[in-house]
């Protein structure tokens, strides 16, 4: 009897170790991980919040939709057809710039063209007024001083002319 | 004494002394002034609240069910413009207010339009089987409806009266006395 008890009672561990393991594989066996489903996430921003990526929001509203993405992953959309989705249902702010290829272009190249510009602007200004100082040092008499006012500087002229 | 000969005694021109600005300078002003314009747009579209008086901005809204209401055809009809979300509590809050309100007076001349808000349809339907809604409910698509109420958050709550202009605007969770005597007041004057 006692032998019997036994073996009922190492089945049910058995059984019982067999039931945790079953999750357990599933996940192994193709389930979505939440490391899959943030690199799409990653990509997102939080609907109801500003700037803040998807993948990090902590709001109910984020969740849900990290939870969306889970969903498609397991029905087997791609990262793209997933993102284009989101694009379509709620606009070009899911994922901060338009997916427009032309507008998106020009989002992402109008800010460095404008730093380009700026810089290209400042560093001729500067050349412009370092040449123009190596030019005003040259055209001054030796010894007169040098004044970046040229009526100040022709009229020292005109005084050691008449001196 | 020195005889000083001053420049405009001689035969030289004077030298020109007014305000002149180089092409480089001219370039960056325009710059400057591109970018203020373009930073003051901004600055506007941030500014700018929910519409709380005259015409109610247009839009169509598909329904879950596949139906389509378009605003500007339920003129002389008082319409309630409830915005919402699944993930929102004070939503959930009101919903069953809403439900009652509506029961109540859909065979009066009131139209109840219920607009999910960045929700999943998922979620939307899950909310609306769960509060039983029965009035027309359906997803923002490309939160157009949204922007142009420029909605800060969910629940918010429009009343437009018969003639299509906003005649109530409520930034929190709505209750159905609240609801009830914005209704009756409205059905009455029009306002």
């Amino acid at each position: 009897m006692n032998r019997f008890k036994n073996i009922r009672t190492i089945m049910m561990v058995l059984f019982a170790l067999l039931a945790l393991a079953v999750p357990v594989l599933a996940q192994d066996g193709g389930a979505v991980t939440a490391d899959e489903v943030n690199t799409i996430a990653k990509k997102m921003y939080c609907p109801v919040c500003e700037n803040i990526p998807l993948d990090v929001c902590g709001t109910a509203a984020c969740a849900q939709w990290r939870d969306e993405i889970r969903i498609q992953l397991e029905q087997g959309y791609t990262e793209q057809e997933i993102i284009n989705d989101f694009v379509g249902r709620y606009g070009d702010r899911v994922v901060g710039t338009p997916q427009d290829p032309t507008l998106r272009a020009l989002s992402l190249v109008t800010p460095w063209v404008i730093g380009a510009l700026v810089v290209a602007l400042a560093g001729f200004s500067l050349l412009r007024w370092w040449r123009g100082r190596g030019v005003q040092a040259a055209l001054a008499p030796a010894g007169a001083p040098v004044s970046d006012d040229d009526y100040r500087a022709r009229l020292e002229r005109d005084l050691q002319a008449k001196r | 004494m020195t005889d000083v000969n001053l420049p405009f005694e001689t035969d030289e021109p004077a030298p020109q002394r007014g305000f002149r600005l180089g092409l480089g300078s001219i370039v960056l002003l325009v710059g400057i002034v591109l970018v203020a314009v373009v930073f003051g747009i901004a600055l506007l579209q941030r500014n700018q609240t929910q519409p709380t008086a005259g015409p109610a901005p247009d839009f169509t809204l598909t329904t879950l069910d596949g139906d389509t209401y378009r605003l500007a055809d339920l003129k002389g009809q008082v319409v309630v413009i409830n915005f919402w979300a699944s993930w929102c509590g004070p939503c959930r809050v009101e919903a069953p207010a809403l439900q009652k309100v509506w029961e109540r007076y859909q065979n009066q001349g009131v139209t109840f339009l219920g607009v999910a808000y960045t929700d999943t349809e998922r979620g939307a339907r899950e909310f609306i089987a769960q509060y039983s809604q029965t009035y027309p409910n359906g997803l923002d698509l490309g939160t157009k409806i949204s922007d142009l109420y420029n909605i800060q958050g969910v629940p918010e709550t429009f009343i437009i009266n018969q003639r299509g202009e906003v005649v109530e605007f409520i930034m929190q969770q709505i209750s159905e006395a609240q609801l009830s005597a914005i209704l009756d007041r409205v059905l009455a004057t029009g306002v």
